[in-house]
């Protein structure tokens, strides 16, 4: 463990840029990349909207280097990174887009369909779209909403911005970005990704480049907060205004960025962000993928990792109740020992969870689900996009050949301080016939395992409607 | 006007270089503005001390009540509303003091140590707890027509409702700004982010005890308004000009989002009660309407927005007993206040519910009760008086009843509905009629001025105010098109009140139709000086030539005798022309609305210039257990009379419609009993995604419809179709009621969101037991 390093370098468009902290007076290691762009006389473009990740008036394209050896384009929330996760990374504001007297086609076909108004929230479009543009060739519509799912425009009604992605996203001219792709690689591998620690005269950021540094950080600093993603704790500093005096964050650790498919099922790397989750197992896992498509907004997701998701114990959580319908394990790893807890067991309460001083999470085995099991989820909302549940559940089934309930787990997000698990529903349900009718006669005892919460999403009455009606759509979705 | 003109700063927008208020770079000595707010609804400031906040580094100073040097009251109509608490506290989030500091912590870290000593009381926070308590604003207003209330007793059927519909935050992307810089004696220069740059001017002059000449207010372009920016944008601009005038130095101040959520008011909750007495045919007979709205804990536009409400409380209907009544309400919260369509869309809500009861009742579809209450003989007037001229709604109705394949799509949602026990369907048909002009007649007013420079480039100034409804984009047009030359050689200069004084806010829709009249009044005066100048010029040449003003073509950058082709000669050459003959180049433009009256006493009278009508066809697909929709299509002709650009005002109807949809469906605002509100954030408060648009989404403008006397014949556009959203809260109910096949009428309010929807279909289920 040597943090000596203590600066970072990015490249800001094709310029590399370094930010040392002992002789920064202004920028902290928790500056949020948005206040880094807004504070600099040439980089307004970029829009603070809520900084908190819901209006996506803020995003930036952030390219790095895949494994494949070739960049990769991520539209992402400036609001919701600090400025160390920028290390060894490209940072492409909306100024870099335009070469002198060509705009880049998003840029232009935002014009022609005439998709800006007040024009405050079209620098975020432009971005998300750009990312698009590098990263799916001939999208479909439901990539073009995915891309948007983080974007909120309040004058448009969207349907121009729709039009303009079409229409730019359907030419395959090569950019400029396309075109200095080499150089810009070149330049990013070019920098050291060793471990490093940012000091200011309240705060130290660690940004270990391993996961034995990791370890050994948290072992010496078993209380210090990890920062896997970000977009939960970046809303202490830009919303609570908290001075986060130390900090560990996980992002330069790519031992525990990766999936592995065995015969037993799926090990993921805590450090892997949601996004590449959806795609990587949305074929064998559908209600991953179902639940995904409607966490956060791609932007989140790119930033946001299960570990993190796991790790903050929202209650929440919207992975959690499938997390544990799946039976998932989560390994929790210190210097000193490693050890496996269910999904079921580690949530402890209202954000706190099962670690012990000095343990992360390193990763998260799913089973493979039997092929008889039914694992589903559902969740409610008042936006399809961008919202946290008002209520979800997710359930694990078996059924014998007869249609009877040989065994059923039922998970309840959003109805109390913690998931809920319905144990008196479901003891009642076992052995019973799968069908409506005997869902709806389990209510009675969905009443008294749950006792929903009011709050600004929904009043208790509601909730507990809402609940009983989920238990009719997942047999609605799977009556055979 | 034949080729597509594109916003004006569109190049900007894209590019990120639109600069906005937070985006003009300061000066190095420019202080964080920063305001300490209430957490207490209702309560009395007792004492304070604020020296060890004082003792904080980087704090410039910290302003309370005592500092104000002119009034501490401010009100848009009423000065109910004190700028700092001297005494009474009156809603969560209401300002006691201003800190200025070097950085937003140093504010921050100062803002906790001020010692506050307060006297809570027992806030009011629901319309229901003022009514109790008779919290009134100011009296009920009454309009009327006929005799309702003895009608109802010869209507062969009579129903009443009470309905609510729920507030709504603006939602501007652009948080509240200003940017005050001090200058030499009692001059200040406000950047603010204000629809109405006038009243900023005058209430900061008030406060800081200054002439209004001395307080200059710039403004290019807001991050969005809708509103929200009318009245709500003074108190930043003046406390941002309170720590400049104390500080001596600039000073920003910017709402936080959730800041600007907690402290600003929203649109007004209402909660209204009718009767409606009807023929077998559904023909309405007699309406009695109640209109209470939750107006906050001051005046603010209330009284402006009931009045709006009452004018549009028959919307598209003539009903010839009428009575109307409204009443504004005092609470414990944040004043509310204009939001696009300004009581209207409450108002016309309420008679769009009594439709829909009736067609219910009679078992007709309620579009044709609709259609046959429409206002549809010559000269018939409304509850006001006033005739409704050139009526579009009959050929607005046979256009989008084809267009939309109306009737074969109804008949197809009541067989999926028969068909179907879990996703049910739903469609409606709704029209708007909407008074165009400010409602109090003096309002009504514009300036502009015009310089051409010597070079033939042109700068247009005027009082409106672009907050991205395009407003510059038709102004250079209209510009451009009066003089006869290219856009390109116009500019429209960002809106300062030291150029164009005492101007009106950029509201009711008029932001083009006042300030597009008074460029075309300069460039009419410039034209005349051209055509004088070259009667002299030419007839030096061509002494019989007779040049009347109106002998001149103005087009292609040349200046053109229409009696005599061969005369003529370039902007440019005239231009320099006019100067070197020592004719001046500048002229002011002025507009004022003629016509109008309203007398408030009698609430009759001729309010607005014109009406603009519409409508809209809504399909929905509601899955019933869990309250999901999708809007599977939205057909909408709207009369803009010729637009001056259509893919502006295309681009103005689809995103009301969009912001129409949000009230109606996904937005809610809650408070808890303490006044404190509970969606404060965009986490909680949901306005419309991507996905949450029609998949179908068809818009046109009825053709054919030029508008006399308005700017090149165009009608204005801002607010009437956010009324279109109805059409698919009323698609919504109809698939909810499809659920009893339409036995009883729902139970159902704005907003109608996942949860709602959800409690009213168990609501049919419990009563089907």
């Amino acid at each position: 463990m040597n943090f000596e390093r203590s600066y970072i370098e990015f490249l800001l468009g094709n310029r590399l840029e370094r930010i040392t902290w002992e002789k920064q007076q202004t920028l902290s290691p928790t500056t949020t990349v948005l206040q880094y762009l807004r504070g600099m006389d040439h980089y307004k473009g970029t829009k603070e909207g809520c900084a908190e990740g819901d209006c996506g008036a803020c995003t930036v394209v952030i390219a790095s280097v895949s494994g494949n050896g070739r960049l990769t384009y991520k539209a992402i929330n400036s609001c919701l990174i600090f400025l160390p996760q920028l290390h060894g990374k490209q940072l492409i504001t909306v100024e870099h887009l335009a070469q002198p007297k060509a705009l880049h086609p998003v840029q232009k076909a935002m014009i022609e369909l005439d998709a800006s108004q007040c024009g405050f929230c079209t620098p975020g479009f432009v971005m998300s779209m750009f990312a698009l543009y590098h990263t799916i060739q001939n999208p479909t519509d439901e990539d073009i909403l995915e891309a948007f799912s983080g974007n909120l425009c309040r004058c448009t009604g969207y349907r121009s911005i729709i039009g303009a992605a079409r229409k730019a996203l359907s030419t395959h001219a090569t950019d400029r970005f396309q075109e200095l792709e080499q150089e810009t690689i070149q330049t990013l591998q070019s920098i050291e990704c060793n471990d490093s620690r940012f000091t200011n005269l309240h705060q130290t950021y660690y940004l270990p480049s391993n996961l034995a540094s990791a370890l050994n950080l948290k072992f010496t600093f078993p209380d210090i907060e990890i920062n896997a993603g970000s977009s939960d704790i970046a809303l202490r500093v830009t919303k609570k205004k908290e001075v986060l005096t130390s900090l560990l964050d996980l992002s330069g650790v790519k031992e525990l960025k990766y999936i592995t498919k065995t015969s037993q099922g799926f090990d993921i790397g805590s450090g892997t962000d949601l996004q590449s989750l959806k795609e990587e197992l949305g074929e064998e896992l559908p209600s991953l993928k179902k639940i995904l498509s409607v966490f956060g907004s791609k932007q989140i997701r790119q930033v946001a990792t299960l570990g993190g998701n796991l790790g903050s114990a929202s209650p929440i959580g919207d992975l959690i109740p499938l997390l544990m319908a799946y039976q998932a394990k989560l390994v929790l790893k210190s210097l000193i020992q490693e050890r496996t807890v269910a999904a079921t067991e580690f949530i402890k309460g209202y954000r706190q969870t099962a670690l012990i001083p000095g343990e992360i999470i390193t990763n998260i085995h799913i089973p493979n689900p039997d092929t008889t099991l039914i694992i589903d989820v559902e969740k409610i909302s008042k936006r399809t996009d961008l919202d946290i549940s008002t209520v979800s559940v997710a359930m694990r089934l078996q059924l014998k050949t007869d249609r009877t309930i040989e065994s059923i787990f039922l998970y309840y997000g959003g109805m109390a301080a913690t998931v809920t698990f319905t144990k008196n529903t479901c003891t009642f349900l076992e052995g019973k016939k799968w069908e409506p009718e005997t869902l709806k006669s389990a209510f009675e005892y969905l009443e008294k395992d749950v006792n929903p919460i009011s709050d600004a999403r929904a009043q208790a009455e509601g909730r507990m409607a809402l609940a009983k009606n989920l238990l009719l759509k997942l047999w609605q979705n799977n009556p055979k | 006007m034949q080729h597509k003109v594109y916003h004006e700063s569109s190049e900007l927008h894209v590019t990120g270089k639109a600069v906005y208020i937070d985006d003009i770079n300061v000066p190095a000595n420019t202080l964080h503005g920063y305001v300490v707010t209430s957490k207490t609804a209702r309560g009395r400031l007792l004492g304070f001390d604020i020296s060890e906040a004082l003792k904080i580094p980087g704090v410039s100073s910290i302003l309370s009540w005592k500092d104000i040097p002119g009034h501490n009251q401010m009100g848009a109509i009423a000065p109910d509303e004190s700028v700092l608490v001297e005494d009474g506290i009156q809603f969560v989030g209401q300002a006691l003091f201003l800190i200025a500091a070097t950085t937003e912590s140093a504010a921050i870290a100062a803002s906790k140590l001020i010692q506050i000593d307060i006297e809570e009381l027992e806030p009011v926070v629901t319309l229901a707890d003022s009514m109790t308590k008779g919290w009134k604003l100011q009296e009920t207003v009454v309009m009327k027509r006929g005799d309702a209330i003895t009608t109802f007793n010869h209507c062969p059927h009579v129903l009443q409702n009470q309905l609510e519909s729920g507030a709504q935050e603006h939602w501007y992307l652009e948080t509240q700004v200003a940017l005050a810089v001090p200058g030499e004696y009692d001059e200040i220069k406000v950047y603010s982010s204000t629809q109405h740059p006038a009243e900023t001017q005058t209430l900061i002059a008030e406060v800081l005890g200054i002439g209004r000449h001395n307080v200059t207010i710039e403004t290019r372009r807001l991050g969005g308004a809708f509103g929200g920016k009318e009245t709500q944008a003074n108190m930043v601009a003046i406390w941002s000009s309170l720590l400049a005038t104390a500080t001596r130095k600039p000073v920003k101040l910017r709402l936080f989002r959730d800041d600007d959520q907690k402290m600003t008011g929203k649109r007004h909750p209402f909660l209204s009660q009718f009767k409606v007495g009807f023929t077998n045919e559904g023909k309405i007979l007699a309406y009695h309407v109640s209109f209470h709205a939750n107006a906050g804990y001051s005046t603010d536009l209330s009284m402006a927005i009931l009045a709006r409400a009452r004018t549009h409380a028959e919307n598209a209907y003539y009903i010839p007993d009428i009575l109307i009544e409204s009443t504004a309400w005092k609470t414990n919260l944040p004043s509310n206040t204009a939001f696009r369509g300004f009581g209207a869309p409450q108002g016309i809500y309420v008679i769009e519910e009594a439709i829909e009861q009736i067609a219910q009742y009679l078992k007709k579809d309620a579009a044709e009760i609709r259609h046959l209450n429409f206002y549809n003989q010559p000269g018939q007037t409304t509850p006001y008086g006033e005739v409704v001229e050139n009526n579009q709604l009959e050929t607005i109705w046979k256009q989008l009843i084809q267009k939309s394949d109306y009737v074969r799509r109804k008949s197809e949602v009541d067989a999926f509905n028969k068909k179907n026990r879990y996703i049910k369907k739903g469609i409606s048909l709704t029209p708007v009629k909407f008074g165009i002009s400010f409602n109090t007649p003096f309002l009504n007013q514009a300036g502009a001025l015009i310089n051409i420079y010597t070079d033939g480039t042109v700068l247009v100034n005027h009082g409106g105010i672009e907050m991205g409804q395009g407003l510059y984009t038709k102004i250079r047009q209209i510009a451009a098109s009066g003089l006869g030359i290219n856009m390109e050689k116009v500019r429209v200069n960002a809106t300062t009140t030291s150029t164009i004084p005492n101007t009106s806010a950029t509201a009711a829709s008029s932001g083009t139709d006042l300030n597009g009249m008074a460029v075309k009044n300069a460039t009419d005066k410039l034209k005349s000086r051209i055509a004088s100048f070259l009667r002299n010029h030419w007839q030096e040449s061509c002494p019989n030539l007779a040049i009347e003003p109106d002998g001149l073509i103005f087009t292609n950058n040349t200046i053109t005798c229409a009696q005599n082709p061969e005369l003529s000669i370039s902007f440019n050459e005239v231009v320099k022309l006019l100067y070197t003959n020592r004719i001046s180049l500048s002229a002011k433009g002025f507009y004022s609305t003629p016509n109008l009256h309203f007398d408030k006493e009698t609430q009759q009278g001729r309010p607005f210039y014109y009406y603009v009508f519409g409508m809209a066809v809504s399909e929905v697909e509601l899955d019933l257990l869990t309250g999901r929709h999708i809007i599977l299509r939205t057909d909408i002709l709207h009369d803009t009379g010729n637009s001056i650009n259509p893919n502006i005002d295309i681009g103005q109807i689809e995103g009301a419609f969009i912001q129409g949809v949000g009230w109606c469906t996904t937005e809610e605002i809650k408070w808890d009993a303490k006044g404190n509100m509970l969606n404060h954030s965009p986490d909680t408060y949901k306005i419309p995604g991507v996905r949450d648009i029609p998949l179908k989404f068809h818009v046109s403008l009825l053709e054919n419809a030029p508008n006399p006397n308005t700017i090149l014949q165009s009608k204005a556009v801002g607010e009437p179709p956010f009324i279109h959203a109805l059409s698919v809260f009323f698609a919504l109910k109809y698939a909810v009621s499809s659920v009893n096949n339409h036995a009883a009428y729902p139970v159902l309010n704005i907003p109608a969101t996942n949860e709602k929807l959800v409690l009213a279909i168990e609501n049919i289920y419990k009563d089907m037991k």
